[in-house]
């Protein structure tokens, strides 16, 4: 029997902002969604964060056994570079991959760490930080690029994230600039929605079909204050109005679009509705370098120099990923925190400038140290240790402490004069508690049910089609989502752990190049220990 | 044809099948730069090498961009030629062939 699963995701959906939507009938279709479907809080991983949470949800497995951690991966386990990270950096089996091996053709739209594309069986369009010059080089199979062009609303452009918006959508736009951005993203999401119906319209459409609208999450960081009932302004400008009724323009958008994938779907599919993390305001932004260097844990490496925080926008590419290179002085240096994202802090081991780095018999003490003073601070939670936070076999390469903050609030890593500043007007962060939401033949109907974990997804997903659930993933079957009676007919069927992901074929053949020197170079870099 | 010749050529070979989408349409050669001609930004540059190592194997990318991100601002940009030379001196070297 054929047995198709729709995942929809929406990036940073939170049901803080989704259930007063869903009451004041912005978003009707999903509140009847929900009404005959389970829903429940969706407990994302740590770090509540896009590239490490949406992997946990498409392998089923948290961080450490993934080896996804941030927007960026340390080059290895002792060097102090980071590269940008990509679907290479996804170290086990996906919803993609195992589906593939199990014969079902998958579609998966606008997910991060897609790039290069893995050789799965059907169709991929990356989204993440994929550049839209590039986006060709993304798309799989060769010739779906060229293929999509021929919609009449292909926009590469527009597809992919401009990253200079993405900047200010952080750090905060003008008034006016507010509402092409909320335009923008209901104009990307719609982009995305006709490639997904373009692909179903295909003589043999996919059975594991995946798109992502990632709207919520930019619009929630920029708009939180517009979105939130609870934070909106009592007294509204009139631009403040129009951008209030621009973000409910989306979600009513949004809600309409929901409702045509569903249609789509059809009565007989599996629906699974999620989240990477949840949402929630934030007015404190905590500068961690700025913490270890009053501690004596870093030197910047111009000391003369004041705090460089005004106007820095961030920036993506390298100069954000080499920063920390330049402005630290590293003979001075044992701790810093390499990108905000992270939450991180790495312990120094080899220093770019050829430095000593810290010796290894003075890492536990040191660790035990700095976490110890962090958690006397008042937006310090908690500090996790490497081993609490990521235990797995690709530990090394995440952060030696995580840090757990107070309300969401925001890191930086650049200098200031100052350790916390307060934002004038809050914004919106990630927090722990994203959305499921789940519909189909085999589903509880009107439910709603205790936190599932993002990690019980997977299985969710790969059960829905009919595909064996690998033995060793740290999440499970939801069970308390289905029908117990349905369960029970089909109950979920599970297969040996599976291989790890094998490394991304190139997705563009060498032309003239000569294959038996290819293999040669292979095996060459095989035998360097470049390649597994 | 040698190895460095064939690199340049399948660089440039990428580049103009990836110019084909964007606004560019004058030459790409080895002088044309990637940030000031092509338009490019930073992120096309890191996810340009993410894809180059696919084909010539890992590369020390990181390294060289921080090597760039040390230059003066104005001076921040890369050639297609430096960027051909990079990979030809830091790919894994060639097979030895012969009897």
């Amino acid at each position: 029997m054929r047995r198709n699963v729709f995942l929809i995701g929406l990036d940073g959906a939170t049901f803080t902002v989704l259930d007063p939507l869903m009451e004041r009938g912005v978003m009707p279709f999903l509140r009847d969604f929900i009404a005959r479907g389970v829903r429940a809080p969706l407990r994302t991983i740590m770090p509540p964060l896009t590239p490490p949470a949406w992997t946990s949800l498409v392998t089923g497995l948290r961080p450490g056994r993934h080896g996804v951690f941030d927007f960026f991966q340390k080059e290895s386990a002792d060097s102090e570079y980071y590269a940008l990270a990509t679907s290479q950096d996804i170290q086990a089996p996906t919803i993609w991959s195992l589906a593939s091996a199990a014969g079902r053709r998958v579609a998966c739209l606008n997910f991060p760490l897609m790039f290069p594309p893995p050789d799965v069986n059907g169709w991929v369009v990356p989204g993440g930080w994929m550049p839209w010059r590039q986006l060709r080089l993304g798309c799989h199979p060769p010739g779906l690029f060229d293929e999509l062009k021929g919609l009449p609303s292909f926009d590469p452009r527009e597809l992919a994230l401009d990253m200079e918006l993405e900047a200010k959508a952080i750090e905060g736009c003008t008034a006016d600039e507010h509402a092409d951005w909320i335009r923008l993203h209901g104009r990307r999401e719609k982009r995305w929605f006709d490639i997904l119906r373009h692909l179903l319209a295909k003589d043999e459409p996919a059975e594991l079909v995946a798109v992502m609208f990632d709207g919520p999450d930019k619009l929630q960081h920029l708009c939180w204050r517009f979105i939130d009932p609870a934070s909106r302004p009592e007294h509204p400008e009139p631009w403040e109005q129009e951008v209030i009724d621009l973000c409910d323009d989306y979600f009513r958008d949004l809600d309409r679009m929901l409702e045509q994938v569903v249609e789509l779907a059809g009565p007989e599919a599996t629906v699974v509705l999620a989240s990477d993390h949840g949402f929630g305001p934030t007015r404190k932004v905590f500068y961690v370098n700025q913490w270890l260097e009053q501690h004596g844990y870093l030197r910047w490496r111009d000391a003369e120099a004041g705090g460089s925080d005004a106007g820095a926008a961030p920036q993506v590419g390298f100069a954000q990923m080499t920063r920390h290179v330049h402005d630290l002085d590293w003979a001075r240096t044992v701790a810093y925190a390499a990108t905000p994202s992270s939450q991180g802090i790495n312990l120094v081991r080899t220093p770019p400038d050829g430095s000593p780095g810290v010796p290894p018999e003075r890492h536990d003490e040191l660790l035990a140290e700095i976490a110890h003073r962090l958690r006397k601070e008042p937006l310090v939670l908690d500090v996790l240790t490497r081993t609490e936070a990521f235990a797995g076999p690709h530990a090394a390469r995440a952060p030696d402490l995580s840090l757990v903050l107070v309300d969401g609030t925001a890191v930086s890593i650049l200098r200031s004069d100052t350790l916390v500043r307060e934002r004038e007007q809050p914004n919106g962060n990630h927090r722990w508690r994203g959305i499921l939401v789940a519909s189909g033949p085999e589903l509880r109907h009107g439910a709603r049910c205790d936190e599932v974990s993002i990690v019980d997804v997977a299985p969710l997903v790969l059960h829905g089609l009919g595909v064996p659930v690998p033995e060793d993933l740290d999440g499970q079957l939801p069970a308390e989502l289905f029908d117990p009676a349905a369960l029970a007919r089909r109950p979920v069927r599970h297969a040996p752990a599976a291989a790890p992901a094998a490394p991304v074929p190139a997705a563009v053949a060498p032309s003239d190049y000569d294959l038996e020197e290819e293999a040669a170079v292979v095996s060459r870099l095989r035998a360097l220990g470049y390649l597994e | 044809m040698t190895a460095d010749d064939r690199i340049l050529a399948e660089v440039l070979e990428l580049l103009d099948e990836l110019a084909g989408d964007w606004e560019y349409d004058g030459p790409i050669e080895p002088t044309t730069r990637f940030l000031r001609d092509l338009g490019l930004e930073s992120l096309d540059l890191v996810v340009l090498g993410t894809k180059l190592q696919e084909r010539y194997g890992r590369l020390p990318f990181t390294e060289y961009y921080a090597e760039i991100g040390r230059r003066p601002v104005e001076e921040r940009d890369v050639t297609v030629a430096e960027l051909v030379e990079f990979i030809c001196i830091n790919r894994a070297p060639a097979p030895v062939t012969g009897a």
